[in-house]
């Protein structure tokens, strides 16, 4: 939409096919772009095509040529100006006015919180975003901006995210894209119940847009490097699971900073028709069990350009979690034992003992559910085993899985987001350096993104030998010592 | 003073909305007839596959371009294009 701010500014009238669901959205889209009065019109979700472009032929026309009104001709400046203090009074009365929710139309008249994710919050009280604050050196009042040039979304489909952006250019908080200063991030911190420690972390998932976005929000964060052992976060047994206060509390930081910093409400600023990725709902912070990589390998901060006692947060779109042939931790052990099991009988090992590449296993069916990157959380023993088969780097790995993705372009374009991604397949397909439509349908392409560093390896999780994994890619990883 | 009576100052945890100049809209035409009339399309080939044949099938009096793109980013015109067309259409929502 801003193209067509542009457009009306440059003097050239425009009109705007939307639906008829998304009008309190596109009024809020507008205003936030500059030119209120935009001008909309409704196709349908469900009318044939040719029917559907009957029935608003007129208005569209109509759009285009119906003299200005008054309020369309008018020029001025928005500028909401939120208080500092939201509250004066007791603990009680805070909560009351924190928790409050309202019933949304759009909604079917369920209740939307107001200032929360829907749970109840820590009251954040002076005092306590004060204490909070001592969580990182930096000033109160700073600007929630970049630390470094971004190339491309600093997050896998962050949408409204510039697709570039430059060191000190403020993070923008989709959907109303609004801005933050290091206090709102902590008041929000102390709302979901953060310990001031945790906050330099809170702030470099802040830095990176937080997750918020205008429907397709909802991503998840790894944090790498010695803070997570420092705030004690879980990375081993159940580290998805409830019980341990960093991994939630930060988690829930993304979920109310998308609701505080970003203004989102489901049907008026937001268009997500599931609220959000099922695997993140509620928030998704987990982190790297540093000590369990094989020696061999790296971390992730310095697989991204930082050294090993630098801590970051690297940004996941968590989704289409259990892809890929299942397999319980007993078949794992008879194979990599003694060649027994389904395991082996797949890969013919029977009773040769391991041990073997059971992403061989895992990897069939991968890509059925979601093409693009993938990360696998495996435990360390089975990440050394990956070692002791020959995948001396992470960086094999990738490859390796990358490889794997490759299938015919007749079966490629049965896919459904490809369709987007390829613009209709007018494209250049990257392998190649060919137009796709131009390709033999029997050329093989690759379902894992465009390339292996697409995949991430996180080595976590307790002693069972499991490997879970999600689809969704990855973005870029984010300084946490730079907000100490 | 029992705690839960202090009276206690609570901070907002919104964003701060950068202030914006909000634009009139462009004036609008007075007639179609001879104008070009720049057909912007993003996705949703239901609908704007029949669209671009019916414009330019039977409202043969304007003049239209199209730019196409699947995703939801538009195709721009460029400053040499702009000054040459008199209004857009963009479908679908983006």
């Amino acid at each position: 939409m801003p193209y067509l701010a542009d457009l009306e500014r440059a003097g050239i009238p425009t009109v705007l096919i939307g639906f008829d669901d998304q009008d309190e959205f596109l009024k809020q889209e507008a205003l936030t772009i500059g030119v209120p009065k935009l001008r909309y019109i409704h196709g349908s979700r469900t009318m044939r095509g040719p029917a559907d472009v009957d029935s608003f032929l007129d208005s569209m026309f109509d759009g285009l040529t119906r003299p200005l009104t008054a309020e369309e001709k008018e020029t001025g400046m928005w500028s909401p100006q939120e208080p500092r203090i939201l509250f004066e009074g007791t603990l009680e009365e805070a909560e009351e006015l924190y928790m409050q929710a309202e019933k949304l139309p759009g909604l079917l008249n369920a209740t939307y919180a107001r200032y929360t994710d829907g749970l109840p919050i820590v009251v954040p009280t002076e005092e306590r975003v004060e204490a909070m604050l001592k969580g990182t050196s930096h000033d109160p009042k700073e600007l929630i901006t970049l630390h470094k040039d971004m190339e491309g979304y600093v997050a896998p489909e962050a949408i409204g995210s510039e697709p570039m952006m430059k060191k000190g250019d403020a993070v923008r908080y989709m959907p109303m894209r609004r801005t933050a200063t290091v206090e709102q991030v902590a008041v929000n911190a102390v709302m979901a119940g953060c310990k001031p420690e945790y906050l330099p972390v809170v702030l470099a998932i802040a830095e990176a847009s937080a997750g918020t976005g205008d429907g397709r929000d909802g991503q998840g964060f790894i944090v790498s490097g010695p803070i997570a052992e420092e705030i004690g976060m879980n990375f081993g047994f159940g580290l998805l699971g409830p019980g341990n206060p960093a991994n939630k509390t930060i988690a829930r930081t993304c979920n109310l900073m998308w609701r505080n910093l970003g203004g989102a409400i489901p049907t008026v600023t937001v268009t997500s028709n599931w609220g959000d990725n099922p695997a993140v709902n509620g928030g998704f912070c987990i982190a790297e069990y540093a000590d369990g990589l094989p020696k061999e390998w790296k971390g992730l901060n310095e697989e991204y350009g930082y050294k090993k006692d630098e801590s970051i947060i690297m940004t996941t779109h968590p989704g289409s979690f259990g892809m890929g042939q299942h397999f319980m931790p007993g078949v794992y052990r008879a194979l990599q034992k003694d060649g027994h099991g389904a395991m082996a009988r797949y890969l013919d090992v029977k009773g040769v003992p391991g041990p073997h590449n059971w992403l061989e296993y895992l990897s069939v069916g991968m890509w059925a559910a979601r093409e693009g990157g993938v990360t696998l959380m495996m435990v360390p023993e089975m990440a050394q085993h990956l070692v002791d088969i020959g995948f001396k780097s992470k960086d094999d790995v990738y490859e390796w899985i990358w490889k794997k993705s490759f299938e015919p372009v007749k079966q490629y374009r049965m896919r459904g987001a490809p369709d987007f991604a390829t613009n209709g397949w007018r494209s250049i397909e990257r392998t190649s350096g060919k137009p796709w439509l131009e390709l033999d349908p029997d050329y093989m392409v690759p379902a894992g993104g465009n390339s292996p560093r697409n995949n991430l390896v996180l080595i976590c999780g307790g002693d069972e030998e499991t490997c879970h994994r999600f689809g969704g890619g990855h973005g870029a990883a984010f300084s946490i010592d730079a907000w100490h | 003073m029992a705690e839960g009576r202090k009276i206690y100052k609570c901070l907002n945890p919104a964003g701060m909305q950068v202030p914006v100049n909000t634009f009139p809209l462009a004036p609008r035409l007075d007639s179609l007839d001879g104008k070009t009339i720049h057909l912007s399309i993003c996705g949703e080939p239901d609908i704007t596959i029949p669209l671009e044949r019916k414009l330019k099938a039977e409202y043969t009096n304007i003049n239209w371009t199209v730019k196409k793109t699947y995703g939801i980013d538009p195709n721009r015109i460029s400053e040499e294009e702009m000054k040459t067309t008199d209004g857009t259409i963009l479908g679908v929502c983006w």
